[in-house]
């Protein structure tokens, strides 16, 4: 099974249309990878599809980086008891 | 010596929103901290803006006779509905207190018939007719007990237009009509037309001196009541300025050098130059109780003080409602569009987009408290949410305000814009992929929300 991290990295990659090399944990979704509005919404909406799990609004749009966006996935799946 | 004041920061972990006076059930309430002052002939005079609140300050209306000089006439039908409706917008204490017709046409004296038949106490009828004394007739037969008369005042009027040989010759014709009224036991309303373009020393002041030198012979319901009429809205409320164009000064002349009770004085403006509304609260607060008005500021060239703005104006001087049903604002509004008056979509209070936003920035304020982006709860008062228009530039935030006005969702039902992510999308490629320069109409939206949260539509209109 792929680990969060693979899949983050997945999601990420399809919803901006970016190599999967170039999604490194240090990169910012906004400024590194060029995420617009948009794109950031889908970007939640799609990590809660991947993961079966609901994350609040306005925690999750702070979320800046790669490395923050796998340990706040990782932190909400242990809170809804989704196996990951 | 500096006037420089330190001010240290008052820090805070709550906000202040001054709910005093953005009380968001009302409309912005106006207060005062200190009187008004203007310096006349040489002598500083002070208003006190508290006598707002104790004085019987009113609106008057001239949708029928001002209103229709602007537009092809309304039917009978249609004024006895508008009729109908100002009276319920006004209320049980009269702040919409009088209206006026005309009286010449068969169609005039059956709509004031039919409109009198309705039983409203406000607004009283009242008629307008030339200063001439056989149409007084009129008058009488209509059974009114008051009439506005044309008194034009200005040398522009009394000499250009109405070609009288002397001031005396026209104060002397104005009178008799004034006289005829008397014996008519009608109460002659007398409108200085073109006041803020008259002598006033040299005309007006003595002509309303005589006015009120002849009133003290008659009984109180006869006394003449002075309407100033700023004709080609040249009138200022700023202090400082000369008569006749200053309506601090014209107001003082009448109540405090010519007599006239605040109670039979009036003020009627034109808007030729964006004044018009100002103004009329201005007249207020100088000393007329009287603010003419027409619905939509519809009237002569530029139109006169909007209705319905003066009443928002009056609730914020009075700090209530005072009877007043502000919701009828819309459903006039919404029966004027029907007939075909046209009002922009930006026209405070009633048009189409008076409180939409487009911006996205503003939309996510709307969300998170529409209290950051909209004048007053214009849904308790006028009948009409907050709403977003929107276009390449409304974002997601945007998209989930609609989305949830949509369906009626609120506080904790509202539906994250996270959910709303496809429409969101939908509304960006319509932008950025088809290359679109309109904005997205309501009935677009609709079709997508439908198509891409079909869960909610199930659950919220299914």
């Amino acid at each position: 099974m792929a680990t969060v991290k693979e899949r983050v990295v997945a999601v990420t990659a399809r919803v901006l249309q970016l190599d999967p090399k170039e999604i490194l944990p240090e990169k910012t979704f906004t400024v590194d990878l060029g995420a617009e509005s948009v794109q950031s919404i889908e970007l939640v909406a799609s990590f809660e599809e991947e993961f079966g799990i609901e994350m609040d609004e306005d925690a999750a749009l702070s979320v800046e980086n790669v490395g923050d966006a796998i340990a706040f996935i990782t932190k909400v799946c242990k809170e809804q008891d989704v196996e990951i | 010596m500096s006037n420089i004041k330190e001010y240290p920061l008052v820090d805070t972990t709550e906000p202040n929103l001054l709910e005093q006076t953005f009380d968001y059930g009302l409309p912005p309430m106006i207060h005062f901290d200190g009187p008004a002052i203007e310096v006349i002939d040489g002598r500083q005079v002070e208003f006190d803006p508290a006598l707002l609140k104790s004085r019987d300050i009113v609106i008057t209306d001239t949708t029928f006779r001002d209103g229709q000089q602007a537009r092809p006439p309304y039917s009978v039908e249609q004024m006895v509905k508008i009729y109908d409706l100002l009276a319920k917008l006004g209320g049980p204490n009269g702040v919409i207190r009088q209206t006026e017709f005309f009286l010449y046409t068969k169609n005039d004296r059956e709509t004031l018939d039919r409109c009198r038949e309705l039983g409203h106490e406000f607004p009283e009828c009242t008629g307008w007719i030339r200063a001439v004394k056989g149409d007084f007739r009129l008058v009488r037969e209509a059974k009114l007990k008051e009439s506005g008369m044309l008194t034009s005042c200005s040398d522009y009027h009394i000499f250009q237009k109405l070609k009288f040989k002397s001031r005396k010759q026209c104060m002397d014709s104005y009178c008799e009509v004034v006289d005829a009224a008397f014996e008519a036991g009608v109460r002659p309303r007398c409108h200085l037309e073109d006041v803020t373009r008259a002598d006033i020393e040299g005309f007006v002041l003595p002509f309303v001196q005589r006015l009120m030198r002849m009133s003290e012979q008659v009984p109180d319901k006869l006394k003449a009541k002075i309407r100033l009429c700023d004709t080609m809205g040249f009138g200022i409320s700023y202090p400082g300025v000369e008569l006749p164009r200053s309506i601090p000064k014209l107001i003082y002349k009448m109540t405090q050098e010519c007599g006239v009770p605040s109670e039979r004085l009036e003020w009627h403006g034109h808007n030729d130059f964006h004044k018009v509304h100002v103004n009329g609260g201005s007249a207020w607060l100088y000393g007329c109780d009287a603010v003419n008005a027409t619905l939509f500021g519809f009237g002569e060239r530029t139109g006169n003080p909007p209705l319905e703005s003066a009443i928002i104006e009056y609730i914020a001087l009075k700090g209530g409602l005072c009877g007043i049903q502000t919701e009828v604002i819309t459903e006039i509004a919404d029966y004027m569009k029907s007939i075909g008056l046209p009002i922009p979509d930006n026209y405070p209070l009633v048009g189409k987009a008076f409180n939409t936003t487009r911006a996205g920035i503003h939309a996510g304020g709307l969300r998170q408290d529409e209290r950051i982006y909209n004048i007053f709860d214009t849904t308790a008062l006028l009948n009409r949410p907050p709403r977003v228009a929107l276009t390449d530039k409304t974002g997601s935030d945007g998209v989930a305000l609609w989305v949830n006005e949509f369906f009626g969702l609120k506080g904790d039902k509202r539906i994250s814009k996270i959910k709303c992510h496809k429409v969101a999308r939908w509304v960006t490629d319509q932008y950025e992929k088809h290359g679109r320069m309109t904005a997205i109409s309501d009935e677009e939206l609709e079709t997508q929300v439908k198509e891409l949260m079909p869960t909610y539509w199930e659950k919220y209109k299914g």
